[in-house]
């Protein structure tokens, strides 16, 4: 046992504890990126203690997904170990590793670990966590600032699936041409998830006749902010289910969540029935009280394809006394491009001419309000509905005067993060890092 | 009036938010009581002479770029130089300015002709070159102005002698990263760098565009009918603030 490597477990202790003590935050990345400057192989020597590693990676839907499985293989008895709080570079998965292990023999005691890895940090991170299953999700133009171009990463990708142990299994989006290529560049099992007629399809389009997919999503039915219903099918048996969170997209979270505990051979009814329990990832779905008793929504949004799915689930929700506040930061962790917001489908929100009264009011917010205010002029967005504030604080403060219905917020990365600690002083919501 | 919009290879080179280019002119006409129409010309489709009043031809991802380079030599190429020596204006961005130079260069891939309608050609480079631009351009109007978006590649574009740059830089890289010049503009066509989308945020050269294309169309001088651009360029001003 190198003392190299008890110190940086010591020293990503302490660092956790120090900021567990100054309440300055969840701790998530310092701890094991100090760790990992003094003991670079922290993670695939703690990591491999763990007798089941499950990857997931994709664009859209990471956290929810592995929040999700890990609530299916918990219920099932077994201990987990996740990355949480959407902490997904090496640095996020040796925090989660470090706060984890016993100081005095360095054991871990979890039955199943689920690491939620970016899509460039994949690469370089998955081989060290010897998995035994990988999740890709989805692959949609997301912070090209930052990962280069789409065709780039799945080549990437592909790359780091041809290096993989063939007893490796690999579940995909099977809707999701991008994805399709991955199947040349691995030699074991790959199995597909996906819906049926409600399809969200990725950047390109399913030029053969789409395949049968391994794990299937049939008979939909949308019932608004309520959730949605629908049968999973694989070739075992079929199960119906009440997903009690909006959005197709999270029925794709459902499916690949699903995949992987067949894939684990856990009982599907005793899985689907643990759904009852579920609460959805920070800021994903969130509902809450406003202090003047009216309800919220937040629903996070950062990219074309997560936004558009997001308006489509709220649009038809909308009641003329609702109000809707977007903010748009550019930070580095939401992307300094701002271009993306050109390509989500805000004409959504476009009024009608001849109703004026309906319009509901949109407060723009966020380091890039004004150029979100922009994107709302050319989509169509009546002007006298648009309000601008950059301080996310003075934006949620008047988007709550005179509301009379709910307020929906949709905040980029970064803006969620400001709005949650607006919240939490205002003694509205918990601190998400003690979820 | 009526103008159709031709947008170049939509399906295959609409990256960073390049169709906010397409909406800002067809909004900007619009307004104006200007019917606009957009017209989706890709792989495979045929384009005539007079076919369009506008081009407009945006950034795409290496793949798609041999693809479309390899459908431009088809005759498209011809046909989109010869209506810009007419003086039919044009926009391109990124993949689509490369694809209009001599040639662009991957790094291990055969080169890729260009049409050569701008005097350039662009060779790939390790460095990405990604961040916020900003560019004083004197030529869209008799006052120079400001244009501001993001820039996002690798390709290092060089300017014959004697090519006009759309601009000089004031931040960020531009063509190359060297020589301080942004873009190219060849009689109404311009070939830039600049994603963002550039067009919404940046009015005047939207405005100058339609202009231009109206010009051509009716064959007679056209003032357009000033609209207010107060939400413009507060995300204008903005954009230039990034660089505090």
């Amino acid at each position: 046992m190198g003392i190299k490597f008890f110190l940086s477990i010591l020293l990503g202790k302490l660092i956790l504890f120090t900021t567990n003590v100054l309440n300055i935050g969840g701790g998530s990345a310092a701890p094991g990126y100090y760790a990992l400057k003094l003991y670079p192989e922290l993670v695939s020597k703690l990591a491999k203690q763990i007798p089941k590693a499950i990857v997931i990676t994709g664009t859209n839907g990471k956290t929810t997904t592995s929040k999700m499985l890990g609530h299916f293989i918990s219920s099932q008895g077994l201990k987990v170990l996740r990355n949480t709080t959407g902490s997904n570079l090496e640095r996020g998965i040796a925090s989660a590793l470090i706060s984890n292990v016993n100081l005095f023999n360095l054991k871990l005691n979890f039955d199943t670990a689920i690491w939620e890895t970016d899509e460039a940090a994949f690469n370089s991170v998955a081989p060290k966590l010897s998995p035994d299953i990988i999740v890709f999700l989805n692959v949609f133009r997301d912070q090209l600032d930052r990962y280069g171009e789409v065709d780039s990463i799945v080549s990437k990708w592909c790359e780091t699936a041809k290096k993989l142990k063939k007893d490796t299994k690999i579940i995909l989006n099977g809707d999701d041409a991008g994805l399709l290529s991955l199947e040349a560049c691995f030699k074991g099992k790959i199995q597909t998830f996906g819906v049926s007629r409600f399809k969200i399809k990725g950047e390109k389009n399913l030029t053969t006749s789409a395949k049968k997919l391994d794990f299937e999503a049939k008979n939909i039915e949308v019932y608004g902010l309520e959730g949605t219903k629908f049968e999973v099918e694989d070739k075992t048996g079929k199960w119906g289910v009440s997903l009690s969170i909006p959005g197709i997209y999270h029925v794709y979270d459902f499916m690949a969540s699903f995949a992987v505990t067949q894939t684990l051979k856990l009982a599907p009814s005793a899985i689907i029935n643990s759904f009852k329990t579920f609460a959805p990832a920070f800021g994903r779905v969130e509902k809450f009280k406003l202090p003047t008793g009216k309800e919220a929504y937040i629903f996070l949004i950062k990219n074309p394809v997560g936004a558009t799915q997001v308006f489509q689930t709220i649009k038809p929700e909308l009641k003329k006394e609702d109000r809707l506040l977007i903010a748009l930061n550019d930070n580095f962790a939401d992307g300094t491009d701002v271009s993306w917001i050109w390509d989500a489908n805000f004409e959504i929100f476009q009024n009608s001419s001849r109703a004026e009264s309906r319009n509901y009011q949109i407060f723009c917010s966020g380091t890039r309000a004004e150029e979100l205010a922009l994107r709302l002029k050319y989509s169509g967005v009546n002007l006298h509905s648009i309000t601008t504030k950059n301080s996310i604080e003075d934006a949620l403060k008047d988007s709550q005067t005179g509301l009379n219905g709910r307020l929906f917020i949709l905040p980029t990365y970064t803006a969620l993060l400001s709005l949650q600690k607006i919240l939490v002083n205002q003694g509205i919501k918990e601190r998400y890092w003690k979820q | 009036m009526k103008l159709i919009i031709g947008y170049l290879y939509h399906d295959l080179m609409n990256i960073y938010g390049d169709i906010g280019n397409i909406i800002a002119l067809q909004k900007r006409a619009e307004w104006r009581g200007i019917e606009a129409e957009v017209k989706y010309i890709s792989i495979g489709d045929s384009l005539k002479t007079g076919e369009v009043d506008i081009f407009f031809f945006g950034g795409g991802q290496d793949l798609s770029q041999e693809l479309v380079a390899k459908d431009l030599t088809k005759g498209k190429g011809k046909v989109i130089k010869s209506e810009v020596e007419k003086g039919v204006p044009l926009l391109s961005i990124c993949g689509g300015y490369q694809l209009l130079g001599d040639y662009y260069q991957p790094f291990d891939k055969p080169k890729l002709k260009g049409v050569g309608l701008f005097p350039a050609y662009t060779n790939a480079s390790n460095d990405r070159m990604i961040g916020n631009i900003v560019i004083q351009t004197s030529v869209i109007s008799r006052q120079s102005s400001d244009l501001v978006g993001f820039e996002n590649h690798s390709g290092k574009t060089k300017l014959k002698k004697g090519a006009k740059p759309l601009g000089q830089v004031l931040k960020g890289f531009g063509n190359n990263g060297e020589d301080r010049t942004e873009g190219c503009i060849y009689k109404n066509a311009v070939g830039c760098y600049i994603h963002g989308s550039l067009l919404p945020k940046n009015p005047r050269l939207t405005d100058w565009l339609l202009q231009k294309a109206l010009e051509k169309k009716y064959k007679k001088d056209v003032v357009l009918e000033p609209l207010n651009n107060e939400i413009e360029l507060k995300a204008h001003n903005k954009a230039i603030s990034k660089f505090g």
